[in-house]
């Protein structure tokens, strides 16, 4: 597969904080690659690193194949980037600073005209875009952040909390647009701190945490290198002794713990065994009302992959 | 995307609308664009307000608008400086609207130049309304004007005059990152070579040290002291278009430097001259002195610009 993001020891530092540490990133070509880590991870930091807004202290990176080096614009031109909580001159109307940045991504006044407006439909302003961005809320100017980021038809979108601050219906469509822009063969790369939006667009995800890379591949492999076992939340009518005891005899659980009407089954087995669990309760004169398998998730991965779970709990 | 033209004019362009509608829009500049039609009014108005006061009559006046440097001076100079220009990297950093801005295939260096330029066109449509404003106020007012065809030489010494107080602005603001040290560190230097650089001057007779100095700088006297009704001429980087259109006017001028001198036995304050140039002397010192700063100022500038960290 072809890299359009590779990084190779790359390292920033701000003083003596090391943000990003010898981080050796790979997005491959024609995926939705989820960049995750917790707040102060080195996300933004990468991110800013790759677009030429910071400049590396070691090490190397390619954006698109070309090395970024600094101040070369020519490595941004077919790549779109939308900050987090992106800041745009207040002074102007949405469809003039589209317009500008157009011409500054060198495009004709005839791609211009055309893609302007579709891009503000697209992004839920197309009756919004002759006024001034000072008068946007703060989840329209999110929207027109996205729309900048779309502007060139981009090869490599990178997008920063693209979520933040959208309602619910504009994270879904959000998503939505990620999806049918990779469809098209746009790559992107999303760095989000929502996980269950990473879990429901990513093909690939990368999580970093204190500068340095945990864990990168796709959501199975990394589910799978997720060490010790799963367990079971089960919320049960009826709740007796002879249920738990039916429980605790089985053969891949190894400890049951109640929580009023809810217990939880820690397992010895990775395995989903959650119909023979079920299966165990209803034969005790149990009635399973809920069930949920946690430690497959794409959160659960997150906390144990970055050590916290004890902390979280 | 096919066809799409990748000229570095059409992005360096794209840089100059930006910042030229951002400059438009400003409160600020709409602001000080409202004091200094003001002013250019009330300089059209003096002969008749002083007419109210003395009951004498206005007499028509051919040299008025040329006179008056058709009513640019050091203080709009400055003023229009700070504010077409304090925003104009600070800004950008303080808002955050750097980071979109750069991620675009721009070089730094293109947004630096689209910027300055802007700012240079914002003050050249706004000085050319002004002086046409005071070229027709004056016929109006003081009856027809003679030697207009000087009057872009007073334009150009004007853009000049305030090209140095733009590259201080942005020297201050580059540095700082700061919209407030942008507009505070020139009114620094402003305050200082304006007024305690005059009071040095008139007590100590060191006044050639303002001459290197941007701004209003020494003040010298044409035919005579200031008591025998001499013509005053300064010297600094604000008087460049005043001192070409004299020149012009007057080629043989000699510019004497005085000092004040208390301590004589009645100790009654005396002007006491203490060299003379000519004035085209002066011209290409302030016009030496206002390119060097311009150079190393901006050259600053740009550096600091071009390998800035955008960390927020």
């Amino acid at each position: 597969m072809v890299a359009v993001i590779e990084t190779n020891s790359l390292t920033k530092t701000y003083g003596s904080l090391v943000a990003v540490n010898k981080l050796n990133l790979k997005v491959e070509k024609n995926t939705i690659h989820g960049f995750l880590g917790p707040n102060g991870a080195g996300k933004s930091t990468t991110i800013k690193v790759l677009i030429g807004l910071l400049k590396a202290d070691s090490g190397s990176a390619k954006i698109l194949g070309q090395e970024i080096g600094w101040d070369r614009p020519e490595t941004r031109a077919h790549v779109g980037y939308m900050p987090e909580l992106p800041k745009l001159p207040k002074h102007l109307k949405g469809t003039e600073l589209l317009d500008i940045y157009g011409r500054m991504y060198g495009m004709t006044e005839a791609e211009r005209a055309k893609q302007v407006p579709e891009l503000l439909d697209v992004v839920g302003l197309g009756d919004r875009g002759t006024d001034l961005i000072g008068q946007y809320s703060k989840g329209m100017q999110q929207r027109l952040g996205l729309a900048q980021a779309l502007l060139n038809a981009p090869e490599l979108v990178i997008l920063d909390e693209p979520s933040l601050g959208l309602d619910p219906v504009g994270m879904v469509e959000v998503r939505d647009l990620m999806k049918k822009l990779a469809k098209q063969g746009t790559t992107i790369f999303l760095s989000s701190h929502l996980l269950h939006e990473v879990q429901q667009v990513c093909t690939q995800v990368t999580i970093i945490n204190r500068g340095v890379e945990v864990t990168s591949g796709s959501l199975e492999e990394i589910s799978s290198r997720v060490e010790g076992p799963l367990k079971i939340e089960v919320e049960v009518n009826n709740l007796s002794k002879p249920i738990l005891e039916k429980l605790e005899a089985l053969p891949f659980v190894d400890n049951v713990s109640r929580s009023g009407k809810k217990l939880l089954i820690e397992l010895t087995t990775r395995d989903d065994v959650r119909s023979e669990v079920s299966q165990a309760i209803t034969n005790a004169g149990g009635v399973v009302v809920a069930m949920n398998l946690k430690g497959e998730s794409l959160e659960d991965v997150f906390i144990d992959l970055l050590g916290t779970r004890e902390k979280e709990s | 995307m096919s066809g799409r033209n990748t000229s570095w004019l059409m992005k360096f362009l794209a840089i100059v609308r930006y910042e030229i509608l951002w400059n438009i829009r400003k409160k600020k500049f709409i602001g000080m664009f409202i004091v200094a039609f003001a002013l250019a009014t009330l300089t059209l108005a003096g002969g008749y307000i002083t007419s109210a006061i003395t009951g004498e009559p206005v007499d028509a006046d051919p040299e008025f608008v040329i006179s008056s440097n058709a009513g640019l001076g050091g203080l709009v100079f400055f003023l229009f400086a700070v504010v077409t220009t304090m925003n104009v990297i600070s800004a950008e950093f303080e808002s955050g609207t750097i980071t979109p801005l750069l991620a675009k295939p721009l070089s730094r260096t293109t947004v630096f130049l689209g910027k300055l330029l802007a700012a240079f066109l914002t003050l050249l449509a706004t000085y050319s309304f002004l002086i046409i404003y005071m070229a027709i106020g004056s016929f109006v007012a003081y009856g027809p004007q003679t030697n207009l065809h000087l009057i872009p030489l007073s334009l150009l010494g004007a853009l000049f005059s305030t090209l140095i107080w733009i590259s201080i602005v942005l020297l201050f603001g580059t540095l700082s990152k700061s919209s407030l040290m942008a507009a505070l560190g020139p009114f620094g230097i402003w305050i200082g070579t304006t007024i305690i650089g005059q009071i040095l001057q008139a007590l100590s007779g060191q006044g050639w040290i303002l001459n290197y100095i941007p701004g209003v700088g020494n003040f010298g006297y044409v035919d005579g002291s200031p008591l025998e009704g001499g013509f005053p001429v300064s010297t600094g980087t604000d008087s460049i278009g005043a001192n070409l259109v004299n020149y012009i006017l007057h080629p043989a001028w000699e510019v004497t430097y005085y000092k004040i001198d208390i301590e004589g036995p009645a100790q009654i304050p005396s002007w006491v001259p203490l060299s003379t140039e000519p004035l085209s002397n002066v011209i290409l010192t302030s016009i030496a002195v206002a390119v060097v700063y311009f150079i190393v100022f901006f050259a600053v500038s740009w550096y600091v610009f071009k390998h800035a960290q955008v960390a927020e």
